[in-house]
């Protein structure tokens, strides 16, 4: 699993992406209320934002770790946005997609870095 | 700048965030467990970043009669009236809460972002008036007590209390001093807001806790206190009313009384006359995005305003907000709100968006 400095994390496994946010960044944003997931299909690049997460204070937006075509999103968070707070690396992930690159992925922090980061 | 209790809030877990200056607890377990706990047993909140400001005098209730666009003048002792106060100009200085203990003696509580300006305009009306002025900004903390079971619990610690009504306040000794608990809130539950000297405030925090564990109490922070009071219809100062929102356009428009004269009456007669003023109203979204504060309202492809608050309503499980329009509204008209890039169908609906006192609870039955 990788980490960006904007809180999301990735995890490959036969060149599909899994991302979500981090449990420091859920707890940050505090109780998630609605979650807009991308469209399957929808290409994105690294940066981008792909989701927008709704707490009861704001809108966050959530950018994809890596460039690549979304071939699934997780729609249990339609009804159960709350999963992002209660399992933010597994049961709350937001979108897999197809790698357009896979050095994108190796550029990205390992737990470590990304943990000796926070605040 | 920091309340007494900021040691407490950290205590329990209470994320601090700024807040106009303030160190404030946005919230301890999260911001909805927090809002159902007051919309189902009862919340403790400090509010200490309000400013208390005392007027005393003969001339005390002409002068807050002339800055107010409620009536205070007459009013019985003990009683408290919220209130916007405006400039000249008619534009919203502040909205407050006027208590009277007798007709020269006043007390007022006020926004937090606005207590210099607050001060300073209530100085320099007071002027050639026979009136004194103190702020009690620094001795003098503030908590909320909400729910529907606040006043069985406040009655266990001031039996006094028992049968205190809606908008009325005493005054009664805690530990060798003099304490004020009045029937007011910002949340629509039943519940109580109580001011305290600050070395007492931690110890009356404590007990209230200890005593409200068996009926269920949380300590709420700000991020509820938002979400309660937006359910609730009631303005913001700096959302609903601001420099540039008038009394008359905003949803404290009830407070204006045209049968009186107040200070920014003129400025507000010629607006309204002039029909050249905008409106607030409630709505509800019909899908699940969220209005936030300062997205666009439309109506037939024609921007007409904005959101000035808005928030998932947890009571309601919908998107709710607070919108500024141009034109006049009524009941289930149709508008859409520009969320990122779309349009979202909402209705207009009448506000509060929940009864008042807990009636919700009974929905169904």
């Amino acid at each position: 699993m990788k980490f960006t400095e904007t809180h999301e994390w990735i995890d490959i496994e036969d060149g599909i992406g899994t991302v979500g946010v981090t449990d420091y960044a859920q707890k940050e944003l505090g109780d998630i209320v609605y979650v807009e997931l991308p469209k399957v299909g929808s290409e994105v690049k690294k940066g981008q934002e792909a989701v927008v997460l709704e707490s009861t204070k704001a809108a966050a937006d959530v950018y994809s770790p890596v460039s690549g075509k979304i071939v699934e999103v997780n729609a249990a968070l339609n009804n159960a946005s709350e999963l992002v707070n209660t399992s933010p690396e597994k049961g709350g992930w937001l979108f897999k997609l197809v790698l357009e690159d896979l050095e994108e992925f190796d550029s990205l922090l390992d737990k470590q870095t990304y943990q000796a980061k926070l605040p | 700048m920091k309340t007494a209790l900021l040691e407490e809030h950290r205590s329990l877990g209470g994320k601090i965030v700024d807040f106009y200056g303030w160190e404030m607890p946005l919230q301890y377990k999260g911001v909805i467990q927090e809002h159902q706990a007051v919309r189902t047993n009862v919340g403790i909140f400090d509010v200490s970043h309000m400013g208390r400001i005392t007027i005393e005098g003969l001339g005390a209730e002409a002068l807050l009669e002339y800055l107010s666009t409620n009536n205070i003048s007459g009013k019985e002792d003990g009683t408290a009236t919220y209130t916007v106060w405006c400039s000249e100009s008619g534009r919203a200085i502040d909205d407050l809460i006027v208590y009277r203990e007798s007709a020269t003696k006043f007390f007022i509580v006020v926004n937090a972002s606005n207590r210099d300006k607050d001060l300073i305009h209530l100085l320099h009306y007071s002027n050639a008036r026979d009136v004194i002025i103190n702020e009690h900004y620094r001795e003098d903390g503030i908590l909320a007590l909400q729910g529907p079971k606040a006043l069985p619990l406040i009655a266990r610690l001031f039996p006094e209390t028992a049968g205190l009504q809606p908008m009325r306040f005493l005054s009664l000794p805690y530990a060798d001093r003099q304490i004020i608990i009045s029937r007011t809130g910002y949340t629509g539950e039943n519940g109580v807001e109580l001011y305290v000297p600050n070395e007492l405030i931690v110890k009356l925090w404590k007990a209230i806790l200890e005593e409200g564990k068996p009926f269920g109490i949380e300590a709420v922070g700000l991020g509820a206190r938002d979400t309660l009071r937006l359910e609730m219809g009631y303005a913001l100062y700096g959302h609903e009313l601001s420099d540039d929102i008038m009394p008359i356009e905003s949803v404290s428009a009830w407070t204006v009384k045209w049968d009186k004269d107040f200070l920014g009456k003129q400025a507000l007669q010629a607006i309204r006359q002039s029909r050249q003023y905008k409106h607030e109203y409630g709505i509800i979204m019909e899908g699940k995005g969220i209005a936030r504060e300062g997205y666009p309202v439309f109506q037939n492809e024609e921007q007409i305003g904005v959101v000035t608050s808005g928030t998932l309503s947890p009571t309601l499980h919908r998107a709710i907000a607070i919108v500024l329009v141009d034109k006049k509204l009524k009941e289930s008209d149709s508008v859409e709100v520009k969320i990122r890039q779309n349009l979202c169908k909402a209705k207009i609906t009448d506000l509060p968006f929940i009864p008042k006192y807990s009636q919700h609870h009974e929905e169904g039955i």
